[in-house]
């Protein structure tokens, strides 16, 4: 088709049209679909950012069709080959191209109100003890003051008394600060961030402060606005983290920014335009505008405040995993992007260590375990990686587990995020299973607690048995389920839902290899669990309390985590959900000031157990790859 | 040559004490040591690393028939003659730099050391130079290389630089495996050969060295 003429040329540029966004693109020919749309606001699903290796990043060719690469057909079912699904990171655009990246009825999800359950009340903050990290003060001036000649700053240093002897003030408010006074008869309200005077409002904003706290979750990022007040929580928002389009888990984002000379930035990008997404959100719901919120505290893992601060996690990527620093920082927001009051500070949490970040911190805190000198509290914060603590005030330790993201779906045949379609919890009755499923949609798959449930039962049932064999249908004892055991490529897979009853019209199965991916992932909490144990010398009946955090913790059933020994094997009734603890923790610390030291002490008192390189680790992974014996239920 | 599938059996079953009383039954009914290890206990292995494969055997039940192999090994050893055994090659494998992940890597050396590899584990981290000096040191048939982290992916094609640099590039077989690798990885990098799993590692590296 091309003359030689255009050969000639350097490069040629061809079309790509993006339905149903209907986005046109000048790209280089020969780039790849998924390089083209990664500057883009398209969202393409990954968990391996692009390496053609998870096969989730599905686009249809609407155009013609070229032959599908090695791995496309390996990773891809002949019909969707043959409907012109292909991946975007192996599909070149070599010539014109239109694709359709939505999937069919998608929703629009990417913004969605949680509201969470808060089962432990008592980690709010009693009113006595507020004190926010930003002080409002109803300041009246009197006139002998103006008279004197002071400057605007010392005549409001002199009401507000010897505790603000050093104020001072960014230069943004100064340059508003005469004619503000004057505006408001000099009886008004000073905003106060430590020695700063950081705004000078009117008198009626002197009983209304905010905040917003945000938890930076690998795969979900969720923000809350409080009244700092009262410390009552005004509204909750959550998006997904944009940052997934590189990557499903930390690793595949850390590869990201080292395959990218500009990835950091990119990915600090990605956060901050996810951060402001969800403060416009919430101001908008509470009828508040940017220049009502002078604080922020944010919470994530240590690879997410790193992004956050525009700082490379580079070193988290490879053997010692260090990070860049681990302490808790106050910056101004506004040099990070963020957008509130032009004055307004960001605080993120301390951090232990690469793989220890505030998130767990931020958890540790809102239990509370550093007060309990008798009780022994473990803690889990489930997520992405699994991130564990187990002690009391008088010796605690913390570790982080390389679950690796089964546990949220990811690297599962039918895994998902929990959005529209998955299913997050499954119950047996009248000798059928009943699912569960996030929209109340036909099912197209599983999220993490429906896989940890899903589990459970069919341990229960003996279709799994505890080596963790999907077991033929002619030798199951309970005769219930056999139907859905169906052989394919040598081993028994699990039929969830046939292609006629799922969202996606195609089976959902749970495969043989989707069990031992469970396994592994369990395996390294549960080793992780019982290295700490050894540590503090303690056995299972020594522990007191079980506090479950994280994205998995937050909405899987205690039984099960149990029954798949997730957890060890306590009394179910010992074991609590902590909500969104990591964002509760941030929410202290934005709430009264003595929770931010506190914070400090913690991740100094905390002790880090490094997993990866102890040998009674690898001995307690692989003594907890098989499944309970015991039916708890 | 008598019929070893009791004994076959024991070893995927990791029983021990019956694999071991077969392996004595076969003695002391004079059968050759080499056919006991040959007819029975590497193809019992061979089973169990085509299970690993497919998913109907995990992990432990691996290391469990290994654990039973190596004891009724231990039965043979003295019955062997000199030149008897001899090995199917020598591979020299470890843990790239900057991963610390050793289970996979482990159960690969114990599926080759089962079926009959001379086996060099040089541990975790192991940086290319390293990788180098041992390859001078042992002269291995065969480098395997491990990763579990796509960001230390990367030390796998340093460490075959290193190689080429000191002209012994030629001198081996190059293996990769770990979660993160793939085939396509392999030739990218021009590594010899990709075992997604430590069953099919055996395979692979008996087509490599072309022994069957």
């Amino acid at each position: 088709m091309s003359t030689k003429e255009t050969k000639k040329k350097k490069t040629r540029q061809v079309w790509l049209n993006v339905l149903p966004d209907n986005l046109w693109l000048k790209v280089d020919k020969g780039v790849s679909i998924w390089e083209a749309l990664e500057y883009t606001d398209i969202d393409i699903t990954s968990d391996c950012g692009g390496m053609g290796t998870c096969g989730k990043c599905k686009v249809k060719i609407i155009s013609a069709v070229d032959p599908p690469s090695a791995e496309e057909e390996d990773l891809l079912d002949q019909d969707e080959l043959e409907q012109g699904i292909r991946l975007a990171c192996r599909t070149k655009i070599n010539h014109d191209m239109v694709i359709y990246t939505g999937e069919e009825g998608e929703e629009g999800d990417f913004l969605k109100i949680l509201t969470t359950s808060h089962v432990i009340t008592d980690m709010y903050i009693p009113l006595s003890q507020i004190d926010p990290l930003v002080d409002k003060k109803l300041v009246i001036l009197p006139s002998d003051i103006q008279k004197d000649g002071l400057s605007d700053l010392d005549a409001i240093k002199q009401v507000l008394g010897p505790k603000y002897r050093d104020l001072r003030a960014p230069l943004t408010c100064l340059r508003k600060l005469t004619d503000r006074l004057k505006e408001t008869a000099f009886q008004g309200t000073a905003i106060l961030h430590e020695q700063w005077l950081v705004d000078w409002q009117n008198e009626s904003k002197a009983d209304c402060g905010y905040g917003l706290v945000f938890d930076l979750g690998t795969s979900t990022v969720v923000g809350k606005l409080f009244s700092l007040n009262d410390g009552n929580e005004v509204g909750v928002t959550s998006c997904l983290n944009s940052q997934s389009r590189h990557g499903a888990d930390v690793i595949s984002r850390l590869q990201y920014i080292k395959d990218h000379s500009r990835g950091v930035a990119r990915m600090h990008q990605l956060l901050v335009s996810d951060l402001n997404l969800l403060t416009e959100h919430l101001l908008k719901t509470a009828g508040l505008t940017k220049d009502d919120i002078f604080v922020a505290v944010a919470a994530g893992n240590t690879t997410m405040q790193h992004f956050l601060l525009n700082l490379s996690p580079i070193g988290i990527a490879e053997a010692p995993f260090s990070p860049v620093l681990t302490d808790g920082l106050i910056e101004k927001a506004a040099d990070l992007g963020l957008k509130m009051h032009e004055a307004a500070m960001l605080y993120t949490m301390p951090m232990k260590s690469g793989y220890i970040g505030g998130d767990l911190l931020s958890v540790a805190l809102a239990s509370g375990v550093a007060e309990q000198q008798d009780e022994i509290i473990l803690g889990l914060d489930l997520g992405t990686n699994g991130e564990l603590f187990l002690g009391n005030g008088k010796k605690l330790l913390t570790c982080s587990a390389a679950a690796g993201p089964a546990l949220e779906g990811a690297k599962i045949s039918s895994g998902m995020i929990a959005k529209a379609g998955a299913i997050e919890g499954v119950s047996y009755g009248s000798h059928r299973l009943k699912y569960k499923v996030i929209g109340n949609i036909k099912p197209r798959g599983l999220c993490g607690s429906g896989l940890v449930d899903l589990i459970a039962i069919l341990l229960h049932l003996g279709v799994i048995d505890d080596e963790g064999l999907i077991v033929p249908p002619d030798k199951q004892t309970v005769k219930k389920l056999t139907s859905k055991v169906v052989k394919r490529n040598g081993v028994y897979d699990f039929l969830i839902v046939s292609a006629k009853d799922s969202g996606s019209g195609k089976a959902v199965y749970l495969t043989q290899k989707d069990v031992r991916a469970l396994q592994l992932a369990k395996a390294a909490i549960a080793a992780g669990v019982e290295t700490l144990m050894d540590e503090l010398a303690i056995g299972v009946s020594d522990i007191d309390h079980v506090y479950l955090a994280g994205a998995l913790g937050n909405y899987v059933d205690p039984l099960s985590t149990v029954r798949i020994g997730l957890i060890p094997q306590v009394d179910p009734k010992i074991i609590k959900s902590l909500g969104n603890a990591a964002s509760q923790g941030a929410a202290m610390v934005l709430l009264a000031k003595k929770y931010w030291r506190k914070a400090d002490q913690l991740a100094h008192f905390i002790q880090h157990v490094e997993l990866s390189s102890r040998r009674d680790f690898n001995e307690h992974f692989i003594g907890h790859m098989y499944f309970p014996k015991q039916n708890a239920w | 040559m008598s019929d070893y599938e009791a004994l076959m059996e024991a070893v995927l079953k990791g029983d021990i004490k019956t694999a071991v009383a077969e392996t004595q039954k076969a003695i002391d009914a004079k059968d050759n040591a080499r056919g006991v290890l040959d007819n029975g206990l590497i193809p019992a292995m061979d089973e169990m690393g085509d299970r690993f494969s497919k998913g109907a055997a995990f992990v432990p039940q691996m290391l469990r028939a290994a654990k039973t192999m190596q004891e009724c090994v231990k039965l043979l050893q003295p019955l062997f003659a000199e030149g008897d055994v001899k090995s199917k090659g020598k591979v020299l494998i470890g843990t790239v730099k900057g991963d610390l992940h050793d289970i996979g890597k482990n159960l690969v050396a114990m599926m080759m050391e089962g079926a009959g590899f001379t086996i060099i584990d040089i541990g975790v981290d192991v940086a290319p130079d390293k990788f180098l000096e041992k390859v001078k040191e042992t002269n291995p048939d065969i480098v395997g290389m491990s990763a579990l982290l796509s960001t230390t992916m990367p030390a796998m094609p340093e460490t075959i630089e290193a190689l080429k640099a000191a002209g012994l590039r030629d001198k081996v077989k190059i293996m990769i495996g770990g979660a993160p690798v793939t085939e396509k990885y392999a030739t990218q990098i021009e590594a010899d050969s990709y075992a997604s799993d430590a069953g099919s590692a055996v395979a692979k590296a008996k087509g490599l060295l072309g022994i069957s």
